[in-house]
């Protein structure tokens, strides 16, 4: 792995932190997946490659605070799968989250496009 | 080792790890992750990929570190004793001072109690419960001066009483500074 890499991943580690649940709870709305489809999903995109043990607690967190609802079920002759979709929780906790996201992207967005040496100022004062 | 054995020992020591959490969560567990890697196994033969149960075992990590996943919710602190719950909101503001008085108060009790059980065993005339004259106390009494009119209750029944009240008062207050303690540290 590069330097440049090794910065990009570390990067990416602690962006995920504080964005893994909104990312679930989004990538859960109105469609139901089980745990290898998620992981498959989140895979697609470079920035969230998280791993089976990262995910699988979490949804068994998000599941324990009600966010989310998982159900067995079997599709023909394929095993059960754990199947999770988001509860009435799980949506409002999802557009509370996308609101504060969308601000702090707009915000950050805000500061890096007013460099100095002039004062910033912030929006809405 | 072939990839069945591996599999089956990788279930079998996270099952041990999980036994914190009650058996049928514990069991959930298990299935959905033993689900989740026969259905990655199908999957990279569908794609002509040689399987590697190793690989995706590696995505899990290690038993024991995935089972504290799963219950480290529950090791936050240790679960109060049943009907305590209150003491979960008490405890977040714990002091050593309360920590140490609430061991103080309810070991005193405990010891108080056990001593006045052994006590009535060696000098039984001067221990006791008595129930003070027209009956409008109960005086448990260490004396010589015995009230008058005053009629003993329970007899030699305080002492077994009397222990067993103690040391049920000292197992409830080593639960109790149990559940504070993880909040002292």
């Amino acid at each position: 792995m590069t330097k440049q890499e090794n910065s990009n991943e570390k990067w990416d580690v602690q962006l995920r932190k504080g964005t893994l649940e909104l990312v679930i709870l989004a990538a859960l709305k109105e469609r139901r997946l089980y745990g290898l489809e998620l992981l498959k999903l989140l895979h697609s995109f470079e920035t969230m490659k998280i791993t089976e043990g990262t995910l699988y607690p979490l949804m068994d967190r998000l599941k324990r605070d009600e966010l989310v609802c998982a159900l067995w079920h079997q599709e023909g002759e394929s095993r059960p799968r754990k199947y999770y979709k988001l509860a009435q929780k799980g949506e409002q906790k999802l557009a509370l989250l996308t609101n504060r996201w969308r601000q702090s992207v707009e915000e950050i967005e805000y500061i890096i496009q007013n460099p100095g040496p002039q004062p910033i100022e912030p929006k809405g004062d | 080792m072939s990839e069945h054995e591996q599999i089956h020992n990788y279930l079998k020591y996270l099952s041990k790890y999980l036994s914190r959490l009650d058996k049928s969560s514990a069991d959930e567990v298990i299935r959905e992750i033993e689900s989740h890697i026969l259905d990655s196994i199908e999957l990279q033969e569908q794609n002509g990929e040689k399987p590697d149960a190793q690989a995706i075992l590696d995505g899990f990590g290690e038993p024991r570190e995935l089972a504290n996943h799963y219950v480290e919710h529950m090791l936050k602190g240790t679960p109060p004793p049943t009907g305590f719950k209150a003491i979960q909101s008490v405890k977040k503001g714990v002091t050593k001072g309360l920590y140490y008085s609430m061991g103080l108060f309810g070991f005193g009790i405990s010891l108080l109690l056990i001593i006045i059980g052994l006590g009535k065993l060696f000098m039984p005339d001067l221990i006791g419960v008595w129930s003070a004259a027209q009956g409008n106390s109960v005086i448990i009494i260490f004396s010589e001066d015995i009230y008058p009119d005053s009629k003993e209750l329970l007899g030699y029944w305080l002492i077994p009483i009397a222990i067993a009240l103690g040391v049920g008062i000292a197992r409830l207050t080593k639960g109790v500074l149990a559940a504070l303690k993880s909040s002292l540290q």
